[in-house]
């Protein structure tokens, strides 16, 4: 019981508020900005564990779209600048994010990353969140997919364990699916899994570095971004 | 989870809802569906955390309660529970038709009433 001040009767009753107060609703606000905003470009969010291979996906999804597709990245990681400067190095079009520590990337910080890269004659726009496959998942950042990578030397046991972020994942990529002969990871198993949670989900294999699974990849971008464009032009806004 | 920030803005929630009166804010109630990774545990340490900085609310109390699952499904005009993260109907038939599990939202919020004045001498 807290003391009542002097000039006031003793306290005790409480009042009740029922309330519907959502804690993410400054995040969904900002991202509803962002999807208003870029109505004219596919938007990916990329999500994984760290060191699943997105730098290097991307790396090679730069090159193999060089002549077809303009590509950009946004990157997120908690510090340093070296994910960008590995996508500058092969010619891509990308701004790092520093969360400053923070364990996944939120609506705001894409918000502002919009006023730093140039964004002009971009037909896709990749955002590489931090690597964590537990609170990205919770953070819409305004993005028409959210494509999980999942490689083939963390385990096929993910999906079951991280199941939100299956759950909000449009695609599914195994990447490192060169090593697939050499470590008990299957296939079939993690799909399954992953469909128990989101029957719709699609899936492929990669292999960043072998190259093998990358032209599917690069087809289902290509399909994605045509539809995002057709949208527009059905909408009127052309 | 980033129980601390997520600390910070149920504060920060309240601030905007109820300007001038969250000194008398008793107990809070979290409702955070099984989806929201929230554990009550890491959050009523991280709600005793952050209230050392934040003398204000000292009297306030924090419960979550999480809730389950639930998926509906369309055939079968019903709602079921989703029980290790299988999401599918009792009848077998898959649905990602979620009404229940992903939420995270400010409930219930009690004040202590705000004692009347004995006289107008302030």
């Amino acid at each position: 019981m807290t003391t009542p001040k002097s000039n006031r009767a003793p306290v005790g009753s409480i009042q009740c508020e029922n309330t519907t107060l959502n804690l993410l609703k400054a995040n969904d606000f900002v991202a509803k900005v962002i999807r208003q905003r870029l109505t004219d470009m596919l938007v990916i969010n990329i999500c994984s564990s760290p060191g699943s291979g997105k730098t290097t996906l991307m790396q090679e999804t730069g090159k193999l779209l060089k002549d077809k597709l303009n590509m950009a990245v946004l990157v997120g990681d908690p510090e340093t600048e070296r994910d960008a400067i590995r996508m500058r190095e092969v010619g891509i079009n990308a701004l790092q994010i520093v969360t400053g520590g923070m364990c996944h990337i939120e609506a705001q910080m894409i918000l502002q990353a919009l006023d730093h890269i140039n964004l002009e004659g971009v037909d896709v726009l990749f955002i590489e969140n931090v690597g964590n496959l537990v609170c990205p998942a919770a953070f819409d950042l305004g993005e028409d997919y959210r494509v999980t990578v999942i490689s083939s030397t963390e385990g096929d046991d993910k999906p079951k364990k991280y199941p939100r972020m299956f759950l909000t994942s449009e695609l599914m990529l195994v990447s490192k699916a060169d090593l697939l002969p050499y470590v008990p990871f299957s296939v079939e198993a993690v799909t399954k899994d992953a469909r128990d949670i989101n029957p719709d989900l699609e899936v492929m294999t990669v292999s960043s570095l072998k190259g093998d699974g990358l032209e599917q990849w690069c087809d289902w971008l290509k399909i994605k971004v045509r539809e995002k464009k057709n949208k527009l032009v059905m909408s009127g806004a052309y | 989870m980033h129980e601390i920030s997520l600390v910070r803005n149920i504060l920060k929630t309240l601030e905007e809802e109820f300007p001038g009166r969250v000194e008398r804010i008793r107990c809070i109630q979290l409702t955070a569906g099984l989806l929201s990774n929230v554990q009550p545990i890491l959050m009523q340490n991280a709600f005793e955390a952050v209230l050392l900085e934040e003398p204000k609310y000292n009297k306030a109390t924090l419960q979550v309660e999480v809730l389950p699952i639930l998926v509906y499904c369309d055939d079968c005009d019903k709602t079921t529970e989703v029980v290790n993260y299988t999401f599918a109907c009792s009848c077998g038939k898959p649905s990602k038709n979620i009404v229940q599990g992903e939420e995270l939202l400010i409930s219930k919020v009690e004040f202590e009433e705000e004692g009347q004045l004995i006289n107008n001498q302030s």
